[in-house]
This record gives structure tokens, C-alpha cells and sequence, in this order.
């Protein structure tokens, strides 16, 4: 009897599988020769749950209004170009999916934020694998759900724009249940930008060489970023108002300049930094208000600031990470200190470890009064690296008077972690 | 008894100029300037706002909630203020008095930290564009209230 059955239920799956491409609908083919010659003429004709084919060349158009499920194809190199008058593809239908298409020539609209591709209150949307040159927005979603962005090249034009003349690459605002992965974004104000967004996945996407932030996000909880570098933007990545967030294995690099970071995090709480590479930022991580967070083998390389710990934050925990060639490992602006350090790897740490256990005997405090003081009086940087200041950190390590006297890492590694293989060294020192 | 007057307003002007620094907004450098509440980069000319105390020395903010944010905050600072200006949306190199702004909240336009607010010098303008776009048109005061009892900026 149950074989029976279970005859049954594979029969009827494989005559339905037979079933499925005409689910699919009719295809349309856009060409020069073809019978059609415009994208959105064969948008009109096209009837719900077809796919349109665009193939080779340049289609002068825009305001193509997708306003029924469809899947729009471009092949070998089919172009659409708006010749800045205003947004391309605006989405108003479900279901529909955007493949291989470059878009390009989006100008500036201050009133109407014009995209090449807007999609407004709807759900499963896909868009991949498309190139979009010179726009105003790239991608911009709003009060929409279920979307996947994965494999675009987003390359803005920064060079005769300002800030202001600019939108962002990848623009998500009230949109959940988002995958955005593999995507190159340059040249846009921000390159990815959140507001309010709910369990999405960022990942595995490059941002660079952005006006102001690689990754933006506001008051949008529950969402993890891995596996993204952020490299030459104007900061990294800003974080605000924002709970439960997990972001690992991200690479901040480069980030330089008077007022940049290379993570800014403000107003986030009960959140996971792990995993991350931090290399030659002005400062690596900026913390503001932000409490309960688990920042766990990261590696912070050759920055200017490590960490700007301020006495707004409480009960972080760093563990694991590994400071190497910073020119301050820790910096803060007053006396009071909630925050746990332990078992990190200070390359400064000038400590022994008589008894062998792979833990230095000394204490470790990473903040020095010069670090201190910088924070205090910021022209007093120039004094950097010069015999005074060298003296004057000296005698505050050997007789703490003015630094934080629980900021400190009461078991400082003596080796440099290698993340990889430290579960054994995590086993002996548990 | 004019020649009273024009001497004495010139001798106040002269006092004026002798006290120096000058008490006045300054332009805000959008791109550079870092927003003094929630140190994001000012970066979009159409929401951008300025509290200058009363020494002169000029604050940046990147929109009109973050200001009315700092005043909450620290109203010492906010009530001791020379200027608290925000920009006229639709004139973005203008700084216009917050307190004789007026604010559409429309959700069709989102402003820089979520609170949607845009700042307009004329009530016959935010009276249009309400109608066209929805939503409601506040005081000053009336912004101060919403920022104060918004969950985000608690």
C-alpha cells in the first residue's frame, strides 16, 4: 500500500514537472529586426508570466513600467540607455525578475530620487547579474519584501558630481526578508544603504571608493553581514540605532581621512563582531552608546585608532582580537570603564610569562596617556613618537594614575592568534 | 537729534566690530562637516542644520531631527543659543530660523534619520506640498515633542 502511494505522489510530481515551462508563459524577443524594437513596447504586449528576451544593442528609453510578473532578459550585451531623462524600470507588479541588463544614464533629481530600477510595495523581485553606469540611485526599493539583488556592478560617476548630487548604489528602505550578495558597488554616496530593514543577509559584496559609507544602516534589526570588504569609502561602515546584528568575516580597509572610520558604530546593542579584518583605517572601530556587544577575534592592522572606546558604552566584551602596528590600540575619553577585556594579543605588551602558559604574567593596559591626551587636546598628536611623550607613557605604566584603571587585559596573549587554529588554545585557557 | 542717533548707532556698530568674533550661522560644508549628534557626514544639502551658541561657534547637523535631538538633550545648550537654523527645502542654500520654519512630516519624504521632516520657510508652500504629498505640517515646538517622545532618538 505504501508503495502504492508513494508511486502515486512520484508520478503525479514528474507529469507535473513535464507541466512546468508552460507555467512560464510565451517568450518575446526584442531586437532591431525583430517585431519588437522597444523594451517597453514588448512590456505592454506581454501577458502575465512571460519572458522577455532583449538582445544586443542600445535601446534609447526610459519609464518602463513593469506592472505585471514578467522576467526581463538581456543578452550579449543588450543596453538601456536613458539618456538622463529620468527613472528606467520602475517595478509595480510581483514576481518579477531583471537579468543581465545594463542600465545606464540616470540623472540627478532631487524631488524624485529617480533609479534605474525603483520597485515600490511588492515581493519577490529578483535582480541579478545587471550592470548599472552612471545613475542617480542604482537599486532603490521601498515597503517591499522577499527581493534578492545578487551579482550587480554598480559603478557611479563621483567625478563631476558632489555629495549631494549623489544617491546610493543599493538603497533599501521598510524592505525585509532581503538577500543582497555578490555585488560590486562604487562611486555613489553610500554604496549599500538600510533604513528600517528586517532580516536580510548581506553578503560576499564589495563596496568601494563611495562618497560617504560602504554599508549604511539605520534602526534595522536582525540582519547579518559577512564575507563584505569595504575599502577607500569615506567610512566603512556606519551602524545607528540598530539591535541584533551579526558581522563577520568583513574586510574594512583603507578607510582614511580626518573623519573616517573604518566602523562606526552608534546606538547599537546585544550584537556580534566577529572574525573581522581591520587594516589601515584613521580608526578601526568608533563605539558610542552601544552596550552588549561580542567583539571576538578580529584583527586590527595598522590603523590609527584601534578602538575609540567612549565612556557611553557598557558591558562590551572583546576577546580574542589581535592589535597589531596601531598607532593607539585603545583610546577613550574618561575615567569610568564597564567594558571586559581578556586574552587578547597587544603587540605592544612588553610583559612576560615565566610560568609558560602561553599567557602573559603582567597585566596589560591598552589605553596610554598619551592616547589620553589626544583625546583631550587633538593638535597634541604631533607629539607623537617624540621622547617626552615616550617617557611620560612609561612612568603612567608603571605607576597608573590618570588612564583607566579597569581598562585593562589582566591575561594579554604573548602570541599572535591565529584564528583559524585557536579552538585548542580557547580549550586550555577555558 | 538725527546726528545723535547716527552718531550713536555708529559708535554701537564701532563696539560691535570691536567685540570681534561675530555671532552668525555659517555656511555648512556639506561632504566634511560630521553631524554633532549622530556623527554621520552631512552629505545632503536639502536637510541639513546649524545650532551656533552664543559664542560663535557654529554646530553642524545633518538634519532637522538630529538638531531638535541635541536640544532635548541639552536644553542648557539649546535654550543659551544664538541661532538654530535648518534649511529651506526648497531653496537648499538657504538657512532659515527653526522656530519660524515650518515642518511637513510626509512619509513620500524621507528625511535624513527617519523622522521624515522638511523644513520650509513659507506656510503657503508646506500647505501645497501637504497637499499633494500627505501628511501633517509642525511647529518647531511640535518637532521638539516628536523627537522627545520618538523610540529611536530615546
Amino acid at each position: 500500500m505504501k508503495n502504492l502511494s508513494n508511486t502515486f505522489i512520484l508520478t503525479c510530481t514528474f507529469i507535473l514537472l513535464l507541466l512546468a515551462p508552460n507555467a512560464f508563459g510565451s517568450t518575446l524577443k526584442v531586437c532591431k529586426t525583430c517585431r519588437y524594437t522597444s523594451v517597453k513596447q514588448a512590456v505592454q504586449k506581454a501577458n502575465p508570466g512571460d519572458t522577455i528576451l532583449v538582445s544586443g544593442g542600445v535601446y534609447r528609453e526610459s519609464g518602463i513600467d513593469i506592472n505585471k510578473p514578467l522576467t526581463l532578459i538581456g543578452q550579449n550585451n543588450a543596453v538601456i540607455d536613458g539618456n538622463f531623462t529620468g527613472q528606467l524600470l520602475t517595478v509595480t507588479a510581483d514576481n518579477v525578475t531583471i537579468l543581465g541588463l545594463t542600465l545606464k544614464n540616470v540623472a540627478t533629481s532631487y524631488t524624485r530620487d529617480d533609479a534605474a530600477i525603483r520597485v515600490m510595495g511588492r515581493q519577490n523581485i529578483r535582480i541579478v547579474g545587471n550592470t548599472i553606469l552612471k545613475t542617480y540611485y542604482g537599486i532603490y526599493l521601498q515597503n517591499s519584501e522577499k527581493v534578492l539583488i545578487k551579482n550587480n556592478n554598480i559603478l557611479g560617476d563621483n567625478t563631476d558630481r558632489n555629495e549631494s548630487a549623489l544617491g546610493n548604489a543599493i538603497h533599501l528602505y521598510y524592505t525585509d526578508e532581503v538577500e543582497i550578495s555578490g555585488n560590486n558597488v562604487q562611486g555613489h554616496r553610500d554604496g549599500i544603504y538600510l533604513e528600517v530593514v528586517k532580516n536580510s543577509q548581506v553578503h560576499r559584496n564589495t563596496s568601494h571608493k563611495n562618497l560617504r559609507y560602504g554599508l549604511h544602516f539605520m534602526f534595522s534589526d536582525g540582519n547579518t553581514y559577512t564575507y563584505n570588504t569595504f575599502r577607500k569609502n569615506g567610512a566603512g561602515v556606519a551602524v545607528m540605532y540598530t539591535r541584533n546584528v551579526r558581522m563577520e568575516h568583513n574586510t574594512f580597509e583603507d578607510n582614511w581621512g580626518a573623519a573616517s572610520y573604518g566602523l562606526l558604530l552608534k546606538e547599537i546593542n546585544n550584537s556580534v563582531i566577529h572574525h573581522n579584518l581591520f587594516r589601515r583605517n584613521t580608526t578601526a572601530i568608533h563605539m558610542e552608546s552601544s552596550s552588549r556587544l561580542d567583539i571576538k577575534h578580529n584583527d586590527f592592522e595598522r590603523n590609527g585608532w584601534a578602538i575609540k572606546l567612549m565612556t557611553t558604552c557598557i558591558e562590551d566584551t572583546f576577546r580574542l582580537n589581535n592589535f597589531t602596528g596601531n598607532s593607539f590600540d585603545v583610546s577613550t575619553n574618561g575615567k569610568s570603564q564597564y567594558n571586559y577585556f581578556e586574552n587578547n594579543y597587544w603587540e605592544k605588551y612588553t610583559g612576560y610569562d615565566l610560568n609558560k602558559d602561553k599567557v602573559g604574567d603582567v597585566p596589560y593596559r591598552p589605553v596610554s596617556l598619551y592616547a589620553m591626551l589626544v583625546e583631550q587636546v587633538p593638535p597634541s598628536v604631533m607629539l607623537m613618537r617624540s621622547f617626552m611623550v615616550n617617557l611620560l607613557d612609561n612612568m603612567e605604566k608603571v605607576l597608573p594614575s590618570i588612564i583607566p584603571e579597569h581598562l585593562v587585559d589582566k591575561f594579554p596573549l604573548m602570541k599572535k592568534i591565529d584564528h583559524d587554529n585557536d579552538r585548542k588554545l580557547t580549550q586550555v585557557l577555558r | 537729534m538725527k546726528q545723535v542717533i547716527q552718531d550713536s548707532l555708529s559708535l554701537l556698530m564701532l563696539l560691535f566690530l570691536l567685540a570681534g568674533c561675530s555671532v552668525e550661522p555659517k555656511p555648512i560644508a556639506y561632504g566634511a562637516a560630521n553631524c554633532a549628534h549622530c556623527s554621520m557626514t552631512l552629505s545632503d544639502k536639502r536637510y541639513g542644520a546649524e545650532l551656533v551658541n552664543d559664542k560663535g561657534r557654529a554646530y553642524f547637523f545633518d538634519s532637522a531631527e538630529c538638531l531638535a535631538a541635541y536640544v532635548v538633550d541639552q536644553p542648557e545648550l539649546g535654550n543659551k543659543a544664538a541661532f538654530l537654523m535648518v534649511t529651506n527645502y526648497t531653496n537648499p542654500e538657504e538657512l532659515i530660523e527653526a522656530q519660524k520654519a515650518y515642518f511637513l512630516q510626509s512619509e513620500a519624504l524621507p528625511s535624513p534619520m527617519g523622522m521624515n521632516l522638511t523644513a520650509l520657510a513659507e506656510a503657503a508652500t508646506a500647505g501645497e506640498m501637504q497637499q499633494q504629498l500627505g501628511g501633517q505640517v509642525l511647529s518647531w515646538d511640535q518637532v521638539l515633542l516628536a523627537v522627545q517622545n520618538d523610540e529611536k532618538f530615546k
